[in-house]
């Protein structure tokens, strides 16, 4: 089996134009992932393949890099009291059993409805959930951002928190108690969605923040700690098909440690909302790309018919668009920072200027 | 107390020099045989250890010299605490009695 794997795997030639492409989105999506806890594989793993990777490989390859990555974005953030480990971990526990059922459903569309269909598949779980998910995280961050108030748990979660169905789990971090089952469903979908789009975050994250009741510094920090755990299964298992290109590892994990360590630092600088500002605004962004891409795969099932160069050029702005994805949250990420330092910089003159009167 | 703190600063910008020549060694060992290295770690099977134990190396060693180098440059994480308010000395307790109600009949 191994050796059907590497015949069939081709690695192919570095340029510095390459390089130079891994390295800078593997730091953007390193920035990305620290500061909201999951991003950068969407751009990731078709921009590899765009260059001429096979998809096998660019997928292992990826995922080889995420976990390590998230491992140091995890201690990082351990380290500024913002990760709480026990959350992480249980819901890692029920999201390796969603990454299962997701390769189920998978497998069952591919032998069903092909190739095509398996792509449409993973298109419309793109749009559907990106849209609703992306557009209530971003209605409640327009809501904090508009009103200037605090973030405030969820109606949701409170009830739930109330509900005393044992086993009971005390979150000390995230300071708070709920029942084991009704962690189970969000770590489900985050293992789900890990598996069809390859971002689980962006059902975990909001899951953490809206069902359970964590903070959304809280649930961006664990979120870590469960790509950590999901990244090291997956990594193991394409390591054994031998489907790692070890250099385009080694290459985005150089942009990205630096770009998830930065992430890190400025969730300790920025407006708590922010995280919720950046996942909300890449989402529906990421939704936009996925919708542009769906003809080609309607059309090849017969259900639309559109000419080839439409299709091409749908593609590339569809590319295009998930790359803008990034880039945007980037902006926002680094614009906030350097503001919270503008501002912490005109508090330390202040108090100089206070002192010396 | 400013001289402590330019040892301080002197010592993180060493170490981050010297994670990073580690850092770039590492590298450099494995893209000047890349061929090689490429084609044994996607044997698959139990050649799996190479590639995963690689990157736990390349992270410990690459991820404390990028922790260094923000530092280095002065980008540090700030708690709410750490931020310092211009101490404000509290209102003295007052001296004076409090006056009490007297009633001579």
């Amino acid at each position: 089996m191994h050796d059907q794997a590497v015949e069939a795997v081709k690695f192919i030639d570095l340029t510095w134009m390459n390089v130079s492409f891994l390295f800078i989105v593997g730091f953007i999506g390193g920035l990305v992932s620290g500061f909201i806890g999951s991003g950068g594989a969407f751009v990731l793993t078709p921009g590899m393949m765009s260059l001429g990777v096979p998809a096998a490989v660019a997928v292992a390859s990826n995922m080889c890099h995420k976990f390590p990555k998230a491992l140091v974005g995890a201690y990082k953030r351990y380290k500024y009291g913002q990760v709480d480990l026990k959350l992480g971990l249980v819901m890692a526990v029920s999201a390796s059993v969603g990454v299962q059922i997701g390769i189920k459903i998978q497998e069952y569309i591919l032998n069903h409805w092909g190739e095509a269909g398996s792509n449409l598949y993973v298109s419309v779980s793109f749009v559907v959930v990106l849209v609703v998910v992306g557009g209530y995280v971003f209605y409640d961050a327009w809501k904090i951002t508009k009103s200037g108030a605090e973030d405030q748990i969820s109606a949701l979660a409170l009830k739930l928190q109330k509900i005393n169905l044992p086993p009971m789990i005390h979150f000390k971090t995230a300071d708070l108690t709920i029942s084991l089952w009704f962690t189970i469903p969000v770590g489900l979908l985050t293992g789900l969605l890990a598996a069809t789009i390859a971002v689980g975050g962006f059902v975990g994250v909001p899951g953490m923040i809206y069902v359970v009741g964590a903070t959304g510094l809280i649930s961006s920090a664990s979120e870590l700690v469960i790509a950590f755990v999901m990244g090291l299964g997956g990594s193991v298992k394409w390591a054994i098909h031998g489907m790692v290109d070890i250099r385009l590892t080694l290459i985005i994990l150089a942009g990205s440690l630096l770009g998830v360590q930065l992430g890190a630092i400025g969730t300790t600088l920025v407006k708590e909302h922010m995280i919720k500002v950046v996942m909300g605004t890449i989402m529906l962004i990421v939704a936009l790309s996925r919708a542009l891409a769906m003809p080609r795969y309607l059309t090849q099932l017969g259900f639309m018919s559109t000419d080839a160069s439409t299709l091409t050029l749908l593609d590339t702005v569809s590319f295009v668009t998930m790359c803008l994805a990034l880039a945007v949250g980037a902006v926002i990420i680094l614009g906030s920072m350097l503001k919270a330092k503008r501002a912490e910089y005109a508090a330390t003159i202040g108090a100089e200027t206070y002192e010396h009167v | 107390m400013s001289a402590k703190t330019d040892n301080s600063r002197k010592k993180l910008v060493i170490q981050t020099m010297l994670l990073g020549a580690i850092t770039a060694v590492l590298y450099a060992a494995v893209f000047s045989h890349a061929s090689t290295v490429v084609e044994l770690f996607a044997r698959g099977g139990y050649y799996a250890v190479f590639p995963i134990a690689t990157v736990f190396v390349f992270s410990f060693a690459h991820g404390a010299f990028a922790s260094n180098l923000w530092s280095a440059l002065g980008i540090e994480a700030v708690t709410k605490q750490a931020v310092k308010r211009p101490a404000v000395s509290a209102p003295r307790p007052t001296k004076r009695e409090r006056p009490r109600l007297r009633m001579s009949v």
